[in-house]
């Protein structure tokens, strides 16, 4: 994978009061109204950038963007220990997720319109690790998930929405 | 029919064997007059094979062992065989109608009874009330500890709990909700990893919300409510009363490469507190705050518990008699590192879900685990076998059945799972976090040895 040199991180905004400033707080507050009135219905994979505001407020969390050549990373972290880190495409559409955390994030948020694909897998499009963890794959959609000991972690993503020069490896 | 799932065997005659003993125990003084001391068994009776519903179950590479569970200070008891012994999770969980007409004691909170939801990994859960029990293992008692009923309970599953859709391909009904013998392959799960209870102080008030495990559900509406540690799902281990508390030692006989159809081996509670279940020449392995090994290598490549440190979602390396098999990097990994031979095995094949390996038993050897801080550093061999052929077997039982862990995965997301093969033929022990360390111990999340 070929990172930019001049890497940027932007730090934009936080729901945890605790941990903001007042300015910090005035522009959520601007931003909270911006995305009352603008969430879309579905977020998450397979949808447009702006979805990602979606998901940060389901999950109460901050967000962070990673600006790399061929994609874009916008981290979520709460205070509740969870991380998602979604990932987009120049074209400003999701197309892969990551996320580690005390339990798997609410995936029918996550995972947009794929939800469906998660659903309607067939056997032998799914491998059990019997209580431990699951893999879906299908032609439009790689799903991985496992947890131990109040721990989970996994991936989620669209194949066919991949950017041509990125691969699988950059979703960590 | 695809074995997916890790379960029991039909155990009886070792309960006996432990009731004798305890009988012994009990009766055994006669007219010395030294002062009675009971000295209690700390010894069960595991079996590893495919558990109660055989091979027809779909299950491979469980462990199972007896559970005597009582109603709380009475002898009112049911011994309850093929429970699943778990090293990955934490508490004692039952299915329905193995309490036969023993009554618990509920547990209520805010005057509803207190009700435990879990989702797992593969998307099934565990729902139901806790309740308090005693709780005898071998010669060993837990006393008046919370008990996971599973199924009884009328409203459905939360779905702040639920954080996943639910697989339809699983058993139980609806799917997922594996509370009976037929859907969870097992009478019970008695989790018993290197924790004391299974979520602690964030639940003993609702400190968050995706995930949560504790609710109330009066009128059949269901919301999370803050639970404190006593009333939490809880490892019996850690609560025997007496030393014995601090860990188990499981040994199990080694079978050959083609598999077999049950072994009997034995689980001693307690690590170096009495004769039988010192460490010897065991080397100890602290783990991190995730209860893994933080770095595992192999062939140059490492797999690193990324999710402790806060930098990714890896999850290193670990040993758990509930994983059925070694979930190990992933095939193109593997590839990609020199080994050649090993592949998923086709959809259409037996052993889909599981590694086929061409040119016979396939030895991916040294694979170097290291302990949290650098306490303890391993170099295991494995064999991976391929799972095809040996599924055409009618045995129920491999030290070499091997998997994917994240399948299509890379290393910064795959781990190593040493699943009940890694413990085929071997002594392990495993070290409670935060109950008394064995003398020059220093491992303050838990640890493993073997």
């Amino acid at each position: 994978m070929s990172r930019k040199a001049n890497r940027d991180l932007s730090f934009s905004a936080g729901l945890q009061g605790g941990i903001l400033s007042h300015y910090a707080k005035t522009i959520l507050s601007a931003l909270l109204v911006l995305v009352l009135v603008s969430v879309p219905v579905w977020a998450g994979l397979g949808q447009p950038e702006a979805s990602v505001t979606s998901d940060q407020l389901h999950m109460k969390s901050e967000h962070r963007v990673q600006d790399f050549q061929a994609y874009k990373v916008h981290e979520l972290t709460n205070t509740e220990g969870a991380v998602v880190r979604e990932y987009v495409s120049p074209e400003g559409t999701v197309f892969g997720i990551t996320w580690h955390g005390r339990s798997t994030p609410d995936m029918n948020q996550l995972l947009g319109n794929y939800v469906n694909n998660f659903e309607t897998a067939t056997r032998d499009q799914t491998h059990i690790l019997p209580r431990r963890g699951i893999t879906i794959k299908t032609n439009d959609f790689a799903y991985t998930n496992f947890c131990r000991m109040g721990v989970c972690s996994g991936s989620a993503y669209a194949p066919k929405l991949l950017p041509g020069s990125v691969t699988v490896e950059v979703m960590r | 029919m695809k074995r997916q799932f890790s379960c029991v065997a039909a155990v009886a005659p070792f309960l006996l064997g432990v009731m004798i003993l305890a009988g012994v125990v009990g009766c055994g003084s006669g007219n010395s007059s030294a002062p009675k001391t009971t000295v209690v068994s700390n010894t069960a009776t595991v079996t590893a094979s495919s558990g109660p519903n055989g091979l027809a179950g779909g299950i491979v590479n469980g462990l199972y062992v007896t559970v005597t569970v009582c109603q709380h200070g009475t002898t009112t008891c049911i011994p309850i065989n093929n429970v699943q012994v778990d090293t990955g999770s934490v508490g004692l969980r039952l299915v329905q109608g193995t309490l036969g007409s023993v009554m618990l004691t509920p547990i209520n909170v805010n005057g509803s009874p207190l009700e435990e939801c879990r989702q797992y990994g593969d998307t099934s859960y565990s729902w139901g009330p806790l309740e308090f029990a005693d709780v005898q293992i071998g010669g060993e008692t837990a006393s008046n500890i919370p008990v996971q009923l599973l199924g009884q309970v009328s409203a459905p599953a939360p779905s702040n709990c639920l954080t996943m859709p639910v697989n339809s391909n699983l058993p139980g009904t609806p799917p997922g909700n594996e509370d009976t013998l037929a859907s969870l392959g097992s009478n019970g799960l008695l989790g018993i990893a290197g924790q004391i209870f299974d979520c602690g102080n964030a639940c003993t008030t609702v400190s968050f919300t995706s995930g949560y495990p504790y609710y109330t559900c009066p009128n059949g509406t269901c919301q999370a409510v803050g639970a404190p540690t006593t009333d939490q799902a809880v490892n019996p281990v850690a609560q025997f009363s007496g030393s014995d508390n601090n860990g188990v030692m499981i040994t199990l006989p080694s079978v050959v490469s083609s598999g077999a159809m049950s072994v009997s081996g034995t689980m001693n509670f307690g690590i170096a507190t009495r004769s039988d279940n010192a460490l010897g020449s065991a080397t100890i392995y602290a783990l991190d705050p995730c209860e893994n090994f933080p770095t595992v290598t192999f062939n140059g490549i490492s797999y690193t518990d990324t999710f402790c440190n806060g930098t990714g979602s890896g999850l290193g390396g670990f040993l758990d008699t509930g994983s059925n098999a070694f979930y190990i990097s992933d095939a193109n990994t593997l590839k990609s590192s020199g080994v050649s031979g090993i592949s998923d095995c086709a959809s259409s094949t037996g052993g889909s879900g599981f590694y086929c390996v061409t040119g016979g038993v396939t030895t991916l050897s040294p694979v170097n685990f290291v302990g949290f801080g650098g306490v303890g550093s391993a170099n295991i061999s494995l064999n991976i076998n391929d799972a095809t052929t040996l599924f055409s077997t009618s045995n129920s039982l491999f030290n070499d059945l091997g998997s994917d862990s994240v399948s299509g995965g890379t290393p910064s997301t795959d781990f190593w799972d040493l699943g009940l093969p890694f413990f085929l033929g071997r002594t392990v022990f495993v070290g409670i976090a935060g109950t008394a360390m064995p003398a020059g111990v220093n491992a303050p999340n838990g640890f493993v040895a073997f």
